[in-house]
């Protein structure tokens, strides 16, 4: 199968006064075309940075300190400021998280989606208004030819995040990174969106990557998943796959809290997230995991290949012990 | 239509504000040290005079009686006489209304030109050459006393090189050092807001969506963050009419500029107290008013406010 | 037992914060500067009580308008008295009537602010309306009109002062007070029993007390401005007292042939509004979580 997106051992950091925040730590990623990959994680776990920077929006203070981002075999981390504008938008969509935050309050919606054929096609971002209502129709927004004209605090927010999806697809681009689109909606509405990025996936034949921390939407939604704690990738799969047989004990972990039946209460994990700033020796999920032996506190494992999974724990097969 | 109507909500909500300022003056006046029969008859004036000047005024009646009155005559536009020239207060200060726009607008604009482009420079580079001289206008406009800036241009640039005349309003070289050392107030204010607003505009998300478009930096900068840094920078200048009425009596002082704020310090200095309090009364209206009409320009500008405004009437 | 580890752990974090707010304090090099600037500045001040180079009050016309040497460091003035004396004594009165007035202000100000916002209605209706006639005007404005009014000296001018500034704390006090208590947690709060008196010292107080000390270091720095500026005018503080802003005013008719009496005083007045401000802007950098430079992302 084709790949649109290749991750080669991606390391992001952040300079703050307190440290240094290893937000990516080393990851390894593979996104094939067509295909909506889920990424799965806690917040803190460096998920906003990998979309970041997959998108090529990254800004200082953050700074790629080694890797690639290889999209459709040109690494964008390379590429200068013209080339990258050229893909932005155009090739390369991103949906952020939150709608309100995310719109310029002081100019219409149309306006503002109109911008994307602004730039890639050139001319007044007036003679594009048409086609943002045709675009306002398969997002499904709502009585269309007005609403071009309203201002973003006039929407409900789903239509805002519909708002987003419509600048993310304008041009028709090969790749998606949708960073928590539904985590700021209501549930029914979230739904409705996941349908209609499915749809999208389906219709343009794209793309999508799929940021999150509701992994039962991942199950839903995502053809794999890849599993993110602390910076790094803990386990790579099929979600179905990944659902009925979890292997690292953090997915475990993750899969047991959707599945519990009504009598048992789900039992959370214990410990919290740690600090990228100085993460725990060996294994980062070491002192959370109960399965942890001595070893795990002093090498921090590899994602190796375990019968068409990559996982990264000592304690699960592979060359890793 | 939603715009006039807040206008008139704004000057209907400002009536009880107003009515306390008239209070507040009215009090200020009656609060004084010394009889203002006597003071306007003299001092060799006998008792019987005095005591007739006195019931002209009406200074013999109870003070809320007084109150109402003073009022009363407010609201007919007549500010009383004043003690020392005897010729109605609001036309002295009609007479010298001009001088003090004049000074007030040329500083404005002297303020705007320097800080808006300063702050805008500096918020978009931050650490540079630009971004340091920002710092320091910004730092000594807003702690050096302006009657001390003054003085010091005066001994620079009418003592020494003779270039520009100290006092007076005759020509239009007498307008320069006034102008700079009012706007030197303005200008500190103006460019740390500016910067602070910019950067603010900056770090918005919706510019990071801005930019995930495709869009030309340039793009990105003027329609995202200048139009959305102007809001808040339009409002700041609105409201420095409050400084530059404060900050021109201090200048006109300092230049003997003819305008009202030199005007209420003669006043002071001559205790013509019908002529302060018609003074002060006069520069809070105007405040007022100004703010009134930021108010309004503000809901215009910002769609948010317009629509809150409609949901309101 | 448990509720004692927690209060220590609670106070123990409440430390740290405090230090690490010190350390990013310190790391401002200009503000840091600039505190040892005004520490100096005080010092002279607090030292003219015990000691002062000459008797700033007495004068000596032959030695009139004299450039800074060995004998006076910083001239004498148009009477002959020497200007550092006078600047150290009238260092009382500028930033000493700056300091109270402010502190007062600011104290009536957050007070009332805490009223309006506690109690609501009619209380807050008037409280809020005296607000609104106190900010319709300018500020200086108000300073000048309350000095006429109130005759010159150093109570009227720590009154006129005092009043010109407290309203921006009411407003500030009342905005911070009104967010804290229509918190949902408050309602947890008095549902718990505890009092009108724990709820302000526990949530409203840790909330508003950074915003006052950023406005109050600002306001000192204003202060200093405008009773100097006072003082020029000759609405503050009658002469023979060596007020900063008076010396200004007395001594410009001088300005050509001796202008260091005039330099001078607008020199101190200039250095400590300087080192007010930039200490207000270092306080708000250290105690303003947002504005550290986190997740800038442009």
């Amino acid at each position: 199968m084709e790949k649109v997106l290749e991750v080669v051992d991606l390391r992001v950091y952040y300079e703050i006064p307190q440290g240094t925040v290893k937000a990516v730590d080393g990851v390894d990623l593979e996104v094939f075309k067509g295909e909506i990959l889920g990424v799965a994680g806690e917040s803190g776990s460096g998920k906003s940075t990998l979309a970041l920077t997959i998108a090529g929006l990254l800004r200082p203070p953050a700074k790629v300190v080694s890797g690639k981002v290889l999209f459709k075999g040109v690494d964008i981390l390379k590429l200068g400021n013209d080339e990258l504008r050229s893909i932005r938008g155009r090739r390369i969509g991103i949906i952020f998280q939150d709608p309100v935050t995310y719109l310029n309050p002081i100019y219409t919606v149309g306006f503002q989606v109109g911008e994307v054929f602004e730039a890639h096609r050139g001319g007044k971002v007036g003679k594009y208004f048409s086609e943002v209502i045709n675009l306002f129709k398969a997002v499904r927004i709502g009585d269309p030819e007005r609403r071009v004209y309203s201002y973003p605090h006039q929407l409900s927010g789903g239509m805002k995040q519909r708002v987003l999806i419509s600048i993310a697809i304008a041009e028709k681009p090969e790749l998606i990174v949708a960073d928590e689109p539904t985590s700021a909606l209501d549930v029914t509405i979230q739904a409705e969106i996941v349908e209609l990025l499915n749809e999208i996936r389906k219709e343009l034949n794209t793309s999508i990557v799929f940021i999150t921390h509701d992994l039962a939407l991942l199950l839903e939604i995502a053809d794999r998943i890849a599993v993110m704690y602390a910076g790094k990738l803990v386990e790579v799969g099929r979600a179905d796959e990944m659902y009925k047989d979890p292997l690292h004990p953090y997915t475990k972990a993750l899969i047991s809290t959707l599945r519990y039946e009504r009598k048992r209460r789900p039992t959370p994990i214990k410990g919290s997230i740690p600090s990228l700033i100085n993460p725990p020796p060996g294994c980062r999920f070491h002192p959370r995991c109960p399965y942890a032996i001595s070893k795990c506190s002093q090498v921090d494992p590899k994602l190796s290949s375990v019968g068409g999974r990559l996982v990264s724990c000592l304690l699960v097969g592979g060359s890793n012990g | 239509m939603t715009l006039v109507r807040y206008l008139v909500r704004r000057v209907w909500h400002s009536i009880p504000t107003l009515i306390g300022a008239l209070l507040f003056i009215f009090i200020l006046v009656r609060v004084l040290p010394g009889d203002p029969a006597r003071l306007i008859a003299g001092p060799e004036a006998l008792e019987e005079d005095v005591q007739r000047i006195r019931e002209q005024l009406g200074l013999d009646r109870p003070l809320h009686v007084q109150f109402i009155d003073y009022v009363s005559t407010i609201l007919r536009g007549d500010f009383g006489r004043s003690i020392k020239f005897g010729t109605p207060v609001i036309n002295e200060i009609l007479f010298r209304l001009p001088y003090t726009i004049v000074l007030a607008l040329v500083a404005e604009v002297i303020a705007v030109a320097v800080a808006l482009p300063l702050g805008i420079l500096s918020a978009l580079r931050p650490n540079s050459k630009v971004s340091y001289i920002t710092s320091i206008i910004s730092l000594v406009g807003a702690s050096t006393p302006s009657f001390w800036i003054a003085l010091i241009l005066i001994y620079v640039f009418s003592v020494s090189l003779k270039l520009l005349p100290s006092s007076g309003a005759e020509s239009p070289r007498h307008i320069v050092l006034p102008a700079i050392t009012l706007s030197l107030v303005l200008m500190g204010n103006l460019t740390r807001i500016t910067r602070s607003s910019v950067i603010e505009a900056l770090s918005s998300n919706h510019v990071l969506t801005a930019v995930a478009k495709g869009l030309k930096d340039r793009v990105v900068i003027m329609r995202h963050v200048l139009k959305n840094a102007l809001i808040p920078i339009v409002t700041i200048m609105g409201l420095q009419v409050g400084n530059l009425l404060g900050g021109a009596i201090i200048t006109e002082t300092v230049f003997a500029w003819p305008g009202i704020g030199s005007l209420l310090i003669d006043a002071i200095f001559f205790r013509d107290y019908i002529l302060i309090q018609g003074i002060i009364l006069f520069m809070v209206l105007v405040f007022i008013v100004i703010n009134i009409v930021v108010d309004v320009v503000y809901a215009y500008i910002d769609p948010r406010i317009r629509d809150i405004l409609w949901r309101m009437t | 037992m448990e509720d004692d580890l927690i209060l220590k752990k609670a106070s123990e974090a409440r430390r740290k914060q405090l230090a690490s707010m010190w350390r990013v304090f310190k790391s401002n090099r200009v503000a840091y500067t600039s505190l040892y600037v005004l520490v100096g500045i005080l010092l002279l001040v607090v030292v003219s009580f015990v000691y002062t180079p000459y008797n700033p009050y007495e004068f000596n016309l032959g030695r009139a308008r004299q450039p800074p040497s060995p004998q006076h460091l910083l001239g004498t003035d148009e009477l002959g008295r020497d200007i550092l004396s006078r600047l150290m004594v009238g260092g009382r009165y500028t930033i000493g009537i700056s300091f109270i007035s402010v502190l007062l202000g600011s104290l009536i100000g957050s007070i009332l602010g805490l009223v309006s916002g506690f109690f609501g209605g009619h209380v807050d209706t008037v409280i809020q309306r005296v607000v609104d006639v106190a900010l319709a005007f300018p500020t200086t404005l108000l300073a000048i009109a309350l000095m006429v009014s109130l005759g010159p000296g150093v109570l009227s001018l720590i009154m006129a002062i005092s009043i010109s500034t407290f309203p921006v704390y009411t407003r500030l006090v009342r905005g911070v007070v009104l967010q804290v208590i229509n918190e949902d947690y408050i309602a947890a709060v008095k549902l718990l029993g505890r009092s009108s008196w724990y709820i302000i010292f526990k949530h409203v107080l840790p909330n508003v007390i950074s915003p006052i000390i950023v406005q109050t270091s600002y306001y000192l720095g204003f202060s200093i401005l405008l009773a100097s500026a006072l003082g020029f005018l000759g609405l503050g503080i009658p002469p023979p007292t060596p007020e900063w802003g008076s010396m200004v005013s007395t001594g410009r008719v001088y300005l050509f042939s001796s202008p260091h009496i005039v330099v001078f005083p607008g020199l101190f007045i200039t250095v400590t509004a300087l080192s007010f401000n930039l200490i207000g802007d270092g306080l708000r950098d250290a105690l303003d979580p947002k504005s550290r430079m986190f997740l800038r992302r442009f």
